[in-house]
């Protein structure tokens, strides 16, 4: 027996192909067997020459090794292909039982992402009631009573006091009051986001409903100025909306900020034409504002910023009406 | 407010387009909501002469014209009765557009055509058809003169406009006019403001004989400037100034109501013009009564004013709300001959509040709320009377009366370099600074640390050294003002465990496959009949609609109405949590007085558990032990530690926590209340857990800090226990007993079957607990539990006459 002898049985038995039940039988047959190839060359191992012996039974215990592995291999593979019948109930095509999965609104989704925006950028949280007195809503924010201002949001009333006015209250609209609260209780800096529900007493369109959600921002502290506010806004947008959105700051009026500002952002999808869009108001925190929270204009300063959830939601994903988010239906929840 | 470009082009003389001015506008902070093309141009009109005209032939109405047109001469089929040869035309020519809209919003487009077989290249226009007039019996037929191929709109004038929509900001009644808006371009461009010069003076008082004005209401209005014009004739406006009204979206009334529209419009000072002769006493009082009155305005609505509502008098009578709307009694008529002109300052809140009771806000009060210049009075109605001369062939009056009790004083403020720096973060130099500051109109003395200005009177909101700032951040633009390339971030403070264990629990709920919903924090008035204290509740005292009425108490409401609304669209397997507020009236309010507002979380499940499946099985409705099950998992994600039961009713359970003496109520679960269930229309079965936040936020700052607990070393040692015991005895109480007697090798109890039968006897039943024991010391035997168990049977013997079921 020569060493080629060998090789070519490795070559043959590596390439054999069973099509049949009958192909592997000749397969065993022919090798495996206690008359095949492979225990016929065993046993010639005795008559060989001494120093042949072991090389041979390693060479041949690896043939035999091989041959036993394939034979198993194309087995399984005749086995599995063939399997034609089965049981009704193992069809593993019948279809599985549907699996109730769990969501977070999609409104959640909103405020998680840009919570995880300003969190990142060094910004805590705060909240603050919905029902709010008019200090904090309005007079505390200067707000002067009878000035038009307080027309720009269709306010809820809770409780009117006609002697005194401060004490009215109201379903907040919006989240500013919050930034009062937050800088009654903490000392500069601070540097939150104040998320939360807001009312506006307005009927119930696909335009507008009788409450929405905002996040109102903060930071006050020592020579915070207007052009690190611009930089805040643009990082939250590129972080929101993607990098290289493009931009613009105008003002605007709020009565508790100075300067304010608006800023919109370009939008154009596939089906609607590019226009802007805005995205949140903000401005320098007014100096009234911090004197009503007993803080020295002089010394400190801030700005504060507000942008509306649900506006943002809607932009993103092209819904075009605000009631689907307060109606629940699982076919709008579960595409979120 | 409506903002006509060419319009503007009055005031400031500039190349920029109507677009680029809507631009600046916007930047400058009167935000433009809209550009829109207005007018016409003529653009492809021209001048034709009719060479020939003859009948069509296959229609009896139709000419066929022979029209030339300058360089060529066109066929063109007419349809109008009085077309002949020999008349000069307005010609359309192929591709061009006529003022005529569309259905589908677009202008009428002149097209090359066949007319029943005759081929047509253009159309000969009638007035109306080009936006001329509204004359349309036929075509219009032009001066001979005027010759074949000229532009139509050499011989109209082009009537383009652009109205600018801006969406005004309380702070600026300065810009609610023309002359307003051009001064911020001006700012920006550089352009000189040109204002309309007046030619008039008059002397004062001279009009005593005429008129004589009585402020009584001094607090509610400072000055009332009256000046007469005499022998005027009404009549229909020039066109000029019927365009300049139509643009902006004024109704063109008569030549007088028409410039104290278009003064308001230009200056931004309310006006008001009475016909003189129509004022019996001619003794104007401004005054107010102590009760409420009748009144018809001029859009003739009789209305009930309140007492305290300040008017216009002819005398007594009254003749004008002050500041909002004039009356019929003394109303411009065409008859008037005579023209009172009244032009005043009224105080803004007065104003805002009479037109706030009234529910009537005109451009009047709009400005007058908002803070109308004080020092215009006389100057819009020297403007006003010059125009209405100018307009009505009338004469002005030598004279004025001007009763002015209430003087303003000037206003100033310092601007500090320093400070513009520190606050804008980028140094604007002072020049500009200065230079920005005077084209707004701001006179300015400076030295070297600091500007002081004196405050234009047309602008209320600039009063301190802030406003200055923003006056200058606006008009050097938002857009030039630097970005940092870093931003500094100190004392970074940890996110609040409130806000941390929100999210928590929003997971907890959301991984054990509750989809989250938010529902509407106002309920309808018809809720607070299905609770059994209403008084509790908490109500919104001008909700625009009855389904606004009231503050939700409870979670429950709006998850039983989102379950209505999918039952009612076919999907009835539901699973919602809500996280969110609820409100109830209390003697120590959390945030403002007399208001309890807390955090609620609230699980429900409603309708199917399973649909019908070849593998699922039968279809299967919810069932509370479902809920129960999804309470515990959700308690234990929070790792909240031990809690108990107590059964509130058959339909209600507790969550607690803490001592039986002292317990801290956690959670209702519950069948979904049966009155809600009635006013939402739910149908389905519905079960409900509403827990209270703010007491799982109390256990979990209570929680300590968590340690690894070692795994038990040996089995537990498992043990059945089945007794007999009256049906309504409940487990939970016999499971408590079990606990109770245990002693702490008891590792955990279930109940693995419960059952009735006659072979038990009437009114009994067969429960079996499954309990597993454990030690740390040890692999348990049933010679350590036998004596356990025989110590709890004992128990639930004499608590419960219980006996082990043989």
């Amino acid at each position: 027996m020569k060493k080629s002898d060998i090789q070519e049985l490795i070559q043959k038995i590596e390439s054999f192909n069973a099509k049949s039940h009958e192909d592997l039988e000749q397969f065993r047959l022919k090798y495996l067997s206690r008359k095949g190839r492979i225990p016929e060359l065993l046993a010639k191992i005795g008559q060989a020459a001494k120093e042949d012996r072991a090389w041979m039974g390693q060479q041949l215990n690896k043939l035999k090794q091989l041959a036993n592995h394939k034979f198993e291999t194309l087995q399984e593979e005749l086995t599995e292909s063939q399997a034609s019948s089965f049981n009704a109930r193992e069809d593993i095509t019948l279809p599985p039982a549907a699996r109730d999965i769990g969501s977070y609104h999609p409104l959640t989704q909103t405020l998680q992402e840009m919570k995880s925006v300003f969190f990142r950028m060094g910004y805590t949280i705060a909240d603050g009631p919905e029902l709010e007195d008019d200090f904090h809503n309005f007079t505390a924010l200067n707000f002067p009573p009878e000035h038009p201002a307080r027309d720009m949001q269709d306010t809820f009333f809770i409780r009117k006091d006609e002697e005194n006015p401060a004490n009215d209250q109201v379903l907040r609209t919006h989240t500013s009051p919050v930034q009062i609260r937050l800088m009654k209780q903490e000392k500069p800096p601070i540097r939150a986001i104040m998320p939360g529900r807001v009312y506006r007493n307005e009927s119930i369109t696909a335009k507008s409903y009788c409450l929405f959600h905002q996040v109102e921002g903060l930071y006050v502290d020592k020579g915070v100025n207007f052009a690190e506010l611009k930089q805040t806004l643009i990082s939250f947008a590129e972080q929101v909306f993607g990098k290289g959105i493009k931009y613009r700051m105008r003002p605007s009026f709020f009565p508790f900020t100075e300067p304010s500002l608006e800023m919109d952002i370009w939008w154009e999808t596939e089906t609607r034409e590019g226009q802007w869009m805005e995205i949140l108001g903000a401005g320098m925190v007014h100096p009234n504002v911090l004197r009503a929270v007993g803080l020295d204009p002089e010394v400190y300063s801030g700005f504060a910023f507000g942008m509306g959830v649900e506006r943002i939601t809607m932009q993103r994903y092209g819904i075009d009406d605000i009631r689907l988010f307060y109606d629940n239906d699982v076919r709008f929840l579960e595409q979120f | 407010m409506k903002i006509s470009s060419n319009w503007l082009y009055d005031y400031i003389d500039t190349d920029l387009s109507p677009e680029e001015l809507a631009d600046i506008l916007t930047h400058t902070g009167l935000e433009v909501e809209e550009v829109t093309e207005t007018g016409f141009d003529f653009d492809g009109i021209v001048v034709g002469k009719v060479i020939s005209a003859e009948k069509h032939p296959n229609a009896d109405k139709l000419t066929l014209c022979k029209v030339d047109v300058g360089d060529t001469t066109l066929p063109i089929v007419c349809g109008a009765p009085n077309v002949a040869a020999g008349q000069t035309v307005a010609v359309a020519t192929v591709n061009s557009e006529l003022p005529i809209i569309l259905d589908n919003g677009k202008r009428l487009k002149i097209k090359k055509s066949k007319i029943r077989g005759e081929v047509s290249e253009g159309m000969i226009c009638a007035e109306d058809e080009l936006g001329l007039g509204e004359n349309h019996d036929g075509i219009m037929v032009l001066d001979n003169e005027l010759s074949a191929g000229l532009p139509l709109s050499e011989v109209f004038g082009s009537d383009l406009d652009h109205v600018i929509e801006i969406g005004l900001t309380p702070n600026r009644p300065d810009a609610s006019c023309h002359i307003g808006c051009a001064r911020d371009i001006a700012a920006v461009t550089g352009d000189e403001l040109l204002l309309p010069e007046a030619t008039f003076s008059p002397e004062k008082s001279d009009l005593g004989d005429r008129i004589k004005v009585s402020i009584k209401d001094t607090d509610k209005c400072h000055r009332y400037v009256g000046l007469m014009v005499v022998d005027v004739t009404v009549q229909e406006s020039p066109d000029w100034l019927k365009k300049r009204l139509s643009a902006i979206g004024l109704r063109p009334i008569n030549n007088i109501v028409d410039v104290t529209n278009y003064v308001l419009h230009e200056m931004g000072q309310p006006l008001h013009s009475f016909d003189y002769d129509l004022l019996n006493s001619k003794h104007i009082i401004v005054q107010s009564f102590d009760k409420e009155t009748e009144f018809t305005t001029l859009d003739d609505v009789s209305r009930k004013v309140p007492s305290g509502t300040l008017y216009i008098c002819d005398g007594d009578q009254p003749v004008a709300l002050a500041g909002i709307m004039g009356g019929q009694n003394s109303e411009i008529n065409p008859d008037t001959k005579n023209v009172l002109i009244e032009s005043a300052w009224f105080e803004p809140v007065g104003i805002r509040k009479s037109s706030k009771k009234l529910a009537l806000q005109t451009d009047s009060s709009y400005r007058f709320e908002r803070g109308v210049d004080p020092n215009l009075t006389l100057r819009a109605a020297v403007r006003c009377a010059e125009l209405i001369a100018q307009l009505g062939d009338g004469t002005i009056l030598n004279g004025v009366v001007d009763t002015h009790p209430v003087k303003l004083e000037t206003r100033k403020a310092d601007l500090r370099f320093q400070r513009l720096t520190d606050i804008l973060g980028t140094e604007i130099e002072r020049e500009t600074t200065v230079g920005i500051l005077q084209r707004l109109g701001f006179e300015c003395e400076g030295t070297d640390d600091l500007v002081s200005c004196t405050i234009p009177s047309w602008r209320p909101d600039v009063n301190t050294e802030i406003d200055l700032i923003e006056e200058i951040a606006r008009i050097f633009g938002y857009n030039n003002i630097p970005n940092p390339d870093h931003l500094i971030i100190r004392d970074i403070r940890p996110i609040p465990l409130r806000e941390r264990f929100k999210e928590e629990v929003r997971h907890a709920a959301q991984s054990l496959s509750y989809r989250e919903i938010y529902t509407n924090s106002l309920l309808p008035e018809s809720f607070a009949g299905a609770l059994e204290n209403p008084d509790s509740l908490v109500a919104t005292l001008n909700p625009i609609t009855k389904d606004q009425a009231l503050m939700r108490p409870t979670l429950t409401y709006g998850f039983l109405r989102s379950v209505t609304y999918n039952a009612n669209r076919k999907a009835n397997s539901l699973r919602f949590f809500e996280i969110g507020n609820v409100f109830e009236k209390a003697d120590r309010g959390t945030y403002v007085d007399g208001v309890r507002e807390r955090t609620m979380v609230l699980l429900g499940v409603a309708g199917v558990k399973n649909h019908e499946h070849w593998y699922a099985g039968k279809q299967e409705d919810y069932q509370i032990f479902d809920l129960l099950a999804d309470v515990d998992g959700f308690l234990k994600k929070l790792e909240l530690g031990e809690y108990w039961i107590n059964r509130e009713s058959n339909t209600n359970l507790s969550i607690c926590y803490g001592s039986r003496k002292k317990p801290l109520l956690l959670a209702q679960v519950s069948y979904a209340d049966k009155k809600l269930t009635k006013i939402t229309d739910t149908e389905i079965p519905a079960f409900t857990a509403e827990f209270d936040f703010e007491v799982l936020l109390q256990l979990k700052e209570k929680q300590k800090a968590k340690k690894y607990t070692p795994i038990p070393k040996f089995p537990a040692f498992e043990f059945d226990l089945a007794v007999v015991v009256g049906s309504d005895v409940p487990a939970g109480d016999m499971i408590k007993t079990i606990k109770g007697t245990a002693g702490n090798l008891l590792s955990s109890i279930s109940v693995f079957d419960v059952f009735e039968g006659k072979s038990l006897g009437e009114g009994n039943k067969s429960i079996a607990f499954r309990m597993q024991f454990l030690s740390n010391e040890k692999t348990l035997t049933i010679s350590d539990v036998d004596p356990i168990i025989n110590t709890i049977l004992t128990e639930l013997g004499k608590k419960y006459q219980a006996a082990l079921r043989s």
